[in-house]
């Protein structure tokens, strides 16, 4: 049996600490995983709890990310509750398998530190990992600070393995600037934990021989429609079970959580929408544009797929103007933010103007400054009802501006 | 009655395509023979592939020697022997492809390949006599 | 626990784990090789497939040819995937929750085996980091590799598992061209070298050898590598019926020879003993030509510019043969 971890009502973890000890108090019978920056110290942390007697399942430190989610796939079809981590180039040599885990529904959790990708090669944080696996049928919960992280993890199992469900989970957090910051978080009790995530119920196990069950099968156009579909409504439904379980938690820990984080948009004009830390440098930068009588506020995306519509048309529907911040390089269109934003409005008849701005890629700070600025248009844009300034641009770019359209 | 597999939509579909080979559970299937296993409409054992054939073989007992290369060279589980004895051929999984011929040691040979439209008691009857050695 | 099997009579009494009308070419070596394998053992047996000819002819929904469990990832991960189940085997008996049929069993001594199938593109090739890796990692599993010299599935191209002179689909021969230029991967000594307890290369045509061999593997105790020699009929290009003559062919003239390395270990891992047995030698060993002549996929090589591939084919299968019988008898 393993031992129990001692922990204090409040800890200072970074955001990859915080993570580990999630993984840790889940219990989870296969970890298979491979390193790297800036998830490391997440598969570090495990083996070291491993090493120390603190858990009683099996860690594989397999040989590339292909093989730790492949690893992790297998696992969970012969029954066990998986989990691994990763970032960046790592994670784009997994989204093969990304793919086949969540058509063959088997609900691993993935926590991720987003790093950008190649090339140029770069470590630091932003999205693009995060967006190349955004359509990879996975629910993407999105953490802004340590704690978020942590609590997330825990949810992430519970979600994930709801028979209902029975999807795989991602959990991002911004690279270095949420995994490498210590922040005060207050974690559960090991057996606080252990019976909130629940006991793992296998489905369709591969070791119960009586039974034998033939995973991933081929489909093909006769059947592999019905089967995608089948996938795609029950990532949409997830919804349901995902607020159950944080309905949960919030009872268990009075920590709220929701599809899409609202800062002050009851009566909001302008409005970010973001992913990650930058989520949090906005509400700063909101409340500065309130102390100035400008009625800003902040959208923060909780869940990224299945993406809440009705919670962010809700949420925005009487703002006027719009920023989309997306931390990616678009490659060639807008990015994702604003296309998903865009369309949410669009489809229920608003019509508020919207910008996409492009910004913090490869670790590039983006300041409360920025974020004032960013306001500033938009609020130029509310009180003119006009749209003056391109619908792209990129932000803390050195160089000539760059915008388009 | 049980809806055909076929005609099912995407709702009643079993979340990742998982198929099971039995309908019923069985504790150890290797204690159980093929023909009497609880086999799932989705197992392939419940399906022909009778018709990819031209020719088939035909066993003609007299001469076997129930040697059993035809049983452990049949690509595809179509021979049928039990309790050590050749049986038959089980015409709605073999395809045809001649290799329990080729592999049997008798002489004349006790499987033969002949058309498929052929009668076996036709064939049985023009069984070649057992050839000189050359 | 060891199946006895003492002649074809005896394993003729097993009951098959795998099922016909499946989709695999008529007189397909794979099948053949499958049943051998399942059949060298009563033990629960737990499947995972690389994509591959095997893989798309046994379970192309809403069909299911195995009645052994089975799981398909992707082409290049067959073997972390019974890595990852045969894991996930370990720790749940460890904490007492294995399903209740396979409890029963593992109390009888007859714990789950765990084989894992794969083409030579999905093993020589795409799955070679993910074979490595799972050796390396010491797992419990065997991994056989249904060695066809070809991707079959994709329609005949070549792999580092073709031979050289091999007309392939990407090494086609041509007015200027013999066919494949490079000589086959030592895929079965790269296996030994990762230190497997076991590592064999067999026929399914010498049905007894093969037996023996995957019963050896079933007992080792670490990872354990089977290079089956699988005839193709279709890329090959011979007739259905001959897939155990061509087969034989094979070992008799020494182009596949049938041989077994096997690596003592004490109990800290160190490999103290290294034994190579060739298990099969030919009463005659046969000219590689005939071999050649009886595959169209070799046609073009006894055209009188290409006659060096056949003396190039020969010289190597001798000097090959010599070296393993030298291994043999020092040790080695
Ligand atoms: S013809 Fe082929 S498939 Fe049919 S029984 Fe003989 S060996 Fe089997
Ligand atoms: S190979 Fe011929 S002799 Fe042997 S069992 Fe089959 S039919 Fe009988």
């Amino acid at each position: 049996m393993a031992k129990k971890y001692e922990l204090n009502e409040i800890e200072v973890w970074d955001g990859n600490t915080a993570v580990s000890h999630a993984l840790r108090q889940a219990r989870i019978d296969v970890v298979a995983a491979y390193p790297i920056t800036p998830s490391t110290p997440i598969v570090q942390n495990y083996s070291k709890f491993l090493a120390d007697g603190y858990i009683d399942g099996e860690f594989i430190m397999v040989e590339s990310e292909h093989s730790a989610m492949s690893g992790c796939v297998a696992a969970g079809a012969a029954g066990a509750r998986t989990a691994t981590a990763t970032s960046s180039q790592g994670f784009a040599l997994m989204v093969e398998v990304l793919y086949q885990a969540s058509g063959m529904r088997i609900p691993v959790v993935l926590t991720v530190a987003d790093r950008a990708l190649a090339a140029p090669l770069n470590v630091n944080g932003d999205h693009s990992d995060m967006y190349l696996g955004r359509d990879a049928g996975w629910i993407n919960l999105c953490a802004y600070n340590p704690q978020e992280a942590y609590d997330l993890t825990l949810m992430a199992f519970k979600i994930a393995e709801d028979l209902d469900v029975r999807l795989p989970a991602m959990v991002h957090q911004d690279g270095f600037i949420c995994s490498h910051t210590a922040q005060n978080v207050r974690p559960l009790s090991d057996a606080e934990a252990a019976k909130f995530v629940g006991e793992y119920k296998p489905v369709n196990s591969m070791l119960d021989i009586s039974n034998p069950v033939t995973h991933g099968v081929q489909t093909e156009e006769d059947w592999h429609f019905e089967h995608k579909a089948r996938q795609h409504n029950d990532l949409m439904n997830s919804k349901n079970v995902i607020k159950r379980v944080f309905d949960e938690f919030k009872t268990l820990t009075n920590r709220e959580y929701n599809l899409v984080d609202n800062y002050k948009l009851e009566d909001a004009d302008i409005a970010i929408v973001a992913i990650g830390t930058t989520v949090e440098s906005a509400r700063i930068a909101a409340d500065k544009l309130r102390d100035e009588g400008i009625k800003a506020g902040v959208l923060g995306i909780r869940v990224l797929r299945p993406f809440p519509f009705e919670e962010i048309v809700n949420a925005l529907s009487n703002v006027k103007a719009i920023a989309t911040m997306d931390r990616s390089a678009p490659g060639g269109t807008f990015g994702m933010l604003f296309n998903e934003i865009s369309g949410a409005m669009i489809g229920s008849g608003k019509s508020p103007i919207i910008l996409n701005y492009i910004y913090g890629l490869g670790g590039r700070d983006t300041t409360i400054e920025q974020l004032i600025e960013i306001y500033r248009q938009l609020d130029d844009c509310a009180r003119s009802n006009q749209r003056k300034y391109p619908l792209q641009q990129f932000i803390g770019l050195r160089g000539p501006k760059l915008s388009f359209f | 009655m049980a809806k055909d597999i076929k005609d099912l939509g995407w709702n009643e579909l079993i979340p990742g395509a998982a198929l099971f080979s039995f309908s019923e559970p069985v504790e150890d299937v290797t204690e159980v023979a093929i023909d009497e296993r609880p086999y799932s409409p989705t197992n392939s054992h419940e399906y022909s592939v009778g018709d990819w054939r031209v020719e088939k073989p035909v066993f003609n007992r007299d001469y076997c020697i129930d040697c059993q290369f035809c049983w452990v060279f049949c690509p595809d589980i179509s021979i049928i022997s039990r309790d050590k004895k050749m049986i038959g051929v089980d015409y709605e999984h073999c395809k045809g492809c001649g290799i329990c011929v080729e592999v049997c040691p008798t002489n004349p040979k006790s499987l033969l390949m002949f058309p498929e439209h052929l009668e076996n008691e036709e064939a049985l009857a023009k069984w070649p006599a057992k050839e000189a050695k050359k | 626990m060891t199946k006895k099997i003492r002649n074809l009579k005896e394993l003729s009494l097993s009951n098959d784990r795998y099922e016909g009308a499946n989709l695999m070419c008529p007189g397909c070596a794979h099948n053949i090789i499958v049943r051998e394998v399942l059949n060298a053992t009563d033990d629960p047996v737990v499947v995972a497939n690389a994509t591959g000819c095997l893989e798309v002819c046994t379970a192309v929904y809403p069909k299911t040819s195995w009645d052994t469990s089975w799981i398909h990832i992707g082409f290049e991960n067959a073997a972390v995937a019974i890595a990852a189940v045969q894991t996930t085997y370990e720790t749940l008996k460890k904490q007492g929750r294995l399903p209740k049929a396979a409890q029963k069993l593992a109390d009888e001594g007859r714990d789950i085996k765990f084989v894992a199938f794969g083409g030579d593109g999905g093993t020589y090739d795409i799955g070679f980091q993910s074979l490595s890796g799972a050796f390396e990692r010491g797992h419990n599993f065997m991994y056989v590799c249904l060695d066809n010299e070809v991707y079959a599935n994709t329609g005949g191209q070549r792999s580092s598992s073709t031979p050289i002179g091999a007309s392939t689909t990407t090494s086609p021969a041509g007015a200027v061209s013999y066919g494949e230029k490079m000589m086959k991967k030592s895929i079965v000594e790269i296996m030994a070298d990762h230190g497997a307890p076991y590592v064999a290369q067999v026929s399914p045509s010498k049905w007894k050898d093969m037996i023996k061999k995957v019963q050896k593997g079933y007992e080792a105790k670490g990872p354990v590598f089977i290079n089956a020699m699988s005839a193709c009929t279709t890329e090959w290009r011979f007739a259905s019926e001959d897939t155990i003559a061509v087969s034989d062919l094979g070992v008799d003239s020494c182009m596949w020879p049938l041989y077994e390395i096997i690596n003592e270990r004490d109990e800290h891992g160190i490999i103290y003993r290294t034994k190579l047995n060739i298990t099969y030698r030919p009463k005659n060993k046969i000219p590689v030509e005939e071999y050649l002549a009886a595959q169209p996929r070799f046609k073009h090589l006894f055209k009188p510019e290409n006659r060096h591939i056949i003396d190039l084919l020969q010289k190597a299968v001798d000097i090959r043969w010599e070296n393993l019988q030298r291994r043999e008898e020092a040790g080695v």
